[in-house]
């Protein structure tokens, strides 16, 4: 789930990344506040088994590796940066996005799928005859909000049309969707560049949307060669919508980019079901070249003329697959055209993990779909009324958010806006907002420069430190698991330096863990709050520190080690009382005591 | 008569008329056809019947999806289908206390004007020409209207798509009555041209075809092309303004349309036609030629939009989930090498290949435009013609839309015009080695029924006789269509009713 996102935003990575494999703190793992925490599974066996000496020529083989590979990439990145020099790449891709609506699209039965095949069926989905479309209006409402948040114009009058073939997953023989008259036209889609573009699309690329449609899902068939199908029409009908993008798209990344923005977008206004990794989101591209400054290309798609002759390909079911399928393809159509050839219009294949595209057909078995109106089905009329209802309704957009939360109010990293923004379709957000709204109730009594920073507090808390526990625990978000409330009511305690910094992770862990106990009661029953050390007490525990090493004092002074220093940090907050020596103040003595005396 | 004498006598000529091959499915002896009779007899004498149809006996063209009878539209992929379920019309009709009679036979699909093109054979008329041989019953509803004509039933339910129920009727001197397009509800009501199919009623008169057509008359949801309730009432209300409402009592206006008199008329249709009109001017009623340019493209325009959809809608028979299919694999491995090439091929007649052929060609992405398009600007040209001659409007135009206002005294309340432009050909003609007349010829039977269901508008045949009143070997029989503008099933009706039976 994470995965997405990962790959963008660096500091999350790092920080979710790295709780993996630290070790437990030992407070952590000793604590025995309950049953649950005995269970934790003890990760630190397998580090130290790395470690052990037979294992290093491995550890040399995969140092080789990871450099042959860099240095491939290295390769690689530099072929391509040369041929797109020389080619320009143009990309347009159509979306195909299962809409969540309870019933068909045309017929009352419900669109669950994970019920017994053939459960949910009605009789015109399976194209009795004498059966007769109902079109149901409901299934409108999370189209409508799909085509809104993609800066779409509704149209007051569509139509509804039937596109012919013949396929076992296709009952009527025909699939009815929009074809002349789409409910909706001519939105577009930001993508900046913590969407992932391409770093030569620059910060921002605007890429236009030419029509969103409804149309019916077909379908589940599985294959028994040489010649049976199952088939579960519990699919069919589902009501889809068919996002198709203008032809602007010029570079693999944005082109991935671009797909897993529309489904962030089609996700935050809970337009449909499930993303790609489910099946609830497939994508079609079509992939031209043309040389760059050379004589316009021949075709025109979309109402933008002068490219290249464009190839389709079909049904890929990643972010990763839509761009790895536009790179093979690009440099298939370049090897084409450089040895001379002519890229044929075709229809193309794409399999995970392959380096190729495969033909599928050809021109000449091209399927002729004799689009025709439905004559069963009436126009459909949108009233302006649903429209501006549904548009002020509408979920702020992710892009507004993420400016938001980067911006003056909150004072967010773009890496953690981001993320906070796309996790758990918005849920880590609202957990988020609750805990910034709690905490600056609870500290209005502190003057205005502490309040200030207290969202990029709470969003390092509710991102990187409940993350990194939920990381570890490897467990799904659960906004109960640390209450809001709660975790306001640490931050607090921590932002008056009641607690320090450790102290907070650790009853961060406890609370974790299922100690259910308020925050003060806690603090005061397991003896957590900071009583701060005298100024004598300091002098006191870093003589002794001092006394320990004098060599390294020594050293400290003559050679100026400062890094040194921290050791005997260490060796204070160890002996000192637990969670009362406060490092920076344990730094001060120290340094007063080794430096100061040595002139 | 009582409803139960009535019965057994139409289950009578079932048994004695079965050579005409009317009907696929016939009643049984053993059926609760009786008790449900009698029923409706006791109901009937105690005067509490549950509609004017209660107890009476109505065949359903095999088109019309019934619950407990098979549904096989005369064609071989479903010649063993029974539909879960009954069309609204059936179950408005059973509601209302009537009977299935049977299932009648007609052309595969709907598609055909002489009702021969039939898994089951062909449906024969009573009618025979001076030289003892069999004619044609009309299409594609023949059977219904051989069912009426030969009293297997009370009355018959067809489909007219473009003429399908006027042609027979005509073909067999029977009444057969297209309502208004969205007033009969199409669901179960198997689709051949969905823009066009409008379910039509067969009776031995117009007083027993009003009586179908007032239960089947009414709103259905589960129909997305049935008027909905709030325009039902403004047709009403349309009808209830004084200038409408008036012609109930006053003379009417009847047109002529001058396109309908043409070269090919055969004598008797225009001596028919002629001495209709005549006998309407001595009832008090006036004459008026009219003007319906489009009505020479509008036989084109149907044979391009009818088959169109056809195509379309016959694509699902593939045998996958219901209906026949060929033993052995039917998929793209076969050695046809095109997927359910064999079921469809053995599924399907000829003339039902050969309009989906025509449909396939016509929506290909090269024809589109130069066919199915043009076809659709013809259809609007036809409808502007008939908006143009008559007095009242088209009900359901939103105002303020180019002539939307009623032409006023210029304009006509029915047009009266020929059903068929000549008599019913032999059979013998039409079909196997001796046949003269091409497919091409046979559409030429529905160009004067065409115009009427591309506009949607009533229309009626009636069987009236011109001749020598002695001597019936002299008389011909012909159809005579009354058209009306959209909604005015009643007048269209009414004026049928003059007209019916007359010997002139």
């Amino acid at each position: 789930m994470l995965r997405p996102w990962l790959r963008q935003c660096p500091r999350a990575t790092r920080s979710l990344a790295c709780s993996q494999c630290h070790l437990p703190r030992p407070q952590f793992t000793r604590r025995t506040l309950n049953p649950r925490s005995l269970s934790q599974p003890i990760r630190t066996l397998q580090t130290t088994a790395a470690e052990s000496p037979d294992r290093v020529p491995l550890r040399k083989q995969l140092k080789q590796d990871a450099k042959a590979v860099k240095a491939r990439k290295r390769q690689t990145r530099e072929n391509e940066e040369a041929s797109r020099q020389k080619w320009e790449l143009t990309v347009g891709i159509e979306i195909h996005a299962q809409l969540n609506t309870e019933s068909k699209l045309f017929s009352r039965a419900p669109t669950s799928s994970t019920d017994l095949p053939n459960s949910n069926v009605a009789l015109f989905d399976l194209a009795f005859p004498g059966t007769q479309p109902e079109f149901q209006i409901a299934t409108l409402l999370p189209a409508l909000r799909a085509a809104l948040a993609l800066n779409c114009d509704i149209q007051p009058v569509s139509r509804f049309d039937r596109k012919h073939y013949f396929y076992q997953d296709q009952p009527a023989g025909y699939q009815i969707t929009q074809y002349y008259e789409p409910f909706a036209k001519n939105g577009y889609v930001d993508l900046f560049a913590h969407d992932g573009i391409a770093p030569e699309d620059g910060d921002m690329v605007r890429i236009g949307i030419k029509q969103v449609q409804m149309e019916q899902d077909t379908a589940k068939s599985q294959e028994y060669p040489p010649s049976t199908q199952l088939l579960d029409f519990n699919r069919v009908s589902h009501p889809l919508v068919e996002i198709i993008t203008m032809p602007q798209i010029h570079t693999p990344a944005t082109a991935a980019a671009c797909v897993r923005k529309i489904q962030s977008i089609l996700q935050a206004c809970n337009a449909v079901t499930t993303g790609m990794e489910l099946g609830g989101l497939r994508a079609d591209v079509n992939v031209s070249i043309r040389q760059r400054g050379d004589a316009a290309g021949a075709h025109q798609y979309g109402g933008i003329s002068g490219l290249g002759q464009r190839t389709e390909i079909k049904n890929l079911s990643s972010f990763k697959a839509v761009e790895d399928a536009i790179i093979a393809e690009k440099n298939r159509q370049i090897a084409v055209l450089e040895s001379g050839g002519v890229v044929a219009g075709e229809t193309r294949g794409w399999t995970i993990g392959s380096t190729e595209t495969r033909k599928l057909r050809g021109k000449e078995g091209e399927v002729d779909y004799r689009y025709m109106p439905d004559p069963d089905l009436p126009p459909l009329y949108i009233g302006a009324d649903l429209v501006t209802e549904l548009r002020n309704t509408l979920p702020t957009s992710s892009d507004a958010l993420i400016e938001l939360l980067a911006g003056p109010d909150y004072g967010l990293p773009l890496e953690d806006a981001k993320p906070l923004v796309e996790l758990e379709d918005g849920a880590r957000l609202e957990y988020y907002q609750e805990v910034v709204d709690l905490l600056r109730a609870l500290q209005q009594d502190q003057g205005p420069k502490a309040q200030k920073g207290l969202a990029r507090v709470a969003g390092n808390w509710v991102l990187h430190e409940l993350g990194g526990l939920l990381t570890k625990a490897d467990l799904a978000w659960d906004g109960e698991r640390v209450p809001a409330p709660t975790l306001a009511a640490l931050i607090d305690q921590l932002q008056r330096q009641r607690i320090t910094g450790p102290t907070a992770k650790q009853v961060l862990a406890m609370v974790f863990d299922g100690d259910a106990r308020p925050i003060p009661q806690l603090l005061e029953e397991e003896n957590l709050l900071l009583r701060p050390l005298s100024r004598e007490e300091y002098v006191a525990l870093a003589e002794a520190a001092i006394n320990l090493n004098p060599a390294m004092v020594e050293q400290i002074r003559q050679k100026n080690q400062l890094g040194k220093l921290g050791w005997f940090v260490g060796q204070m907050m160890r002996m000192g009382e637990k969670g009362r020596v406060e490092a920076p103040k344990a730094d001060a003595i120290l340094r007063e005591l080794i430096l100061e005396g040595r002139s | 008569m009582s409803l139960l004498r009535e019965a057994e006598r139409c289950f009578a000529n079932q048994g004695s008329h079965a050579a005409l091959n009317a009907l696929i499915t016939t009643l049984h002896q053993s059926g609760q056809w009786l008790e449900r009779v009698k029923d409706a007899d006791a109901r009937r004498t105690r005067g509490t019947p549950k509609s004017k149809v209660d107890g009476r006996l109505i065949a359903f063209k095999d088109n019309i999806c019934t619950r407990d009878l098979p549904t096989t539209c005369a064609s071989n992929t479903l010649d063993k289908f029974i539909s879960p379920f009954n069309a609204t019309v059936v179950q408005q009709l059973q509601d209302a206390g009537a009977l299935i009679a049977g299932k009648a036979n007609l052309d595969e699909f709907g598609m055909g004007s002489h009702s021969i093109h039939s898994k089951f054979g062909p449906v024969r008329s009573l009618r025979c020409d001076h030289d003892a041989e069999s004619l044609s019953a009309g299409g594609s509803s023949g059977g219904s209207a051989v069912a009426v004509a030969t009293a297997q039933c009370y009355a018959s339910l067809g489909t007219d798509t473009g003429g399908s129920v006027r042609l027979p009727a005509a073909y067999t001197g029977t009444v057969g009555f297209k309502p208004s397009y969205g007033l009969v509800s199409r669901w179960g009501v198997v689709a051949y041209a969905n823009s066009l199919d409008t379910v039509g009623v067969l009776g031995s008169d117009v007083s027993s075809v009003r009586n179908v057509f007032d239960i089947v008359n009414q709103h259905d949801p589960r129909d997305p092309t049935n008027l909905s309730p709030s325009s039902r009432s403004r047709i009403d209300s349309h009808l209830r303004m004084p200038a409408l409402a008036s012609r109930v009592t006053s003379s009417l206006k009847i047109g002529i349309p001058l396109e309908y008199n043409i070269s090919e008329l055969a004598p008797s249709s225009r001596r028919a036609w002629s001495r209709s009109l005549a006998y309407l001017r001595q009832q008090g009623h006036t004459l008026h030629t009219v003007s319906l340019p489009t009505t020479k493209l509008a036989l084109s325009a149907y044979y391009v939009l009818a088959p169109a959809e056809a195509s379309s809608n016959l694509a699902k028979y593939d045998g996958v989930r219901y209906g026949n299919r060929p033993e052995g694999p039917d998929n793209i491995t076969s050695t046809e090498g095109c997927l359910y090439a064999n079921t469809r091929g053995e599924g399907f007649g000829s003339e039902v290949k050969r309009r989906i052929l025509l449909g396939a060609f016509s929506l290909s992405a090269d024809s589109m435009d130069n066919y199915f398009i043009q076809a659709q600007r013809i259809r609007r040209l036809v409808q502007h013609d008939f908006n143009a001659v008559f007095r009242a409007c088209q009900p359901l135009n939103s105002p303020g839309l180019g002539k939307n206002l009623d032409s006023g005294e210029a304009g006509v309340d029915v047009l009266v015009c020929p059903t068929a432009p000549s008599p019913p050909p032999r059979i013998s003609s039409l079909m196997g080695h001796g046949a003269t007349t091409s497919s091409l010829e046979a559409y030429v039977n529905d160009i004067f029924t065409v115009p009427a269901s591309l506009a949607g508008l009533p229309a009626i045949s009636v069987p009236v006789t011109t001749g020598s009143a002695k001597n019936s070997e002299d008389s011909d029989l012909a159809g005579i269509q009354v058209i009306g503008q959209y909604g005015d099933d009643g007048l269209v009706l009414k004026v049928a009713e003059l007209l019916e039976g007359k010997h002139l």
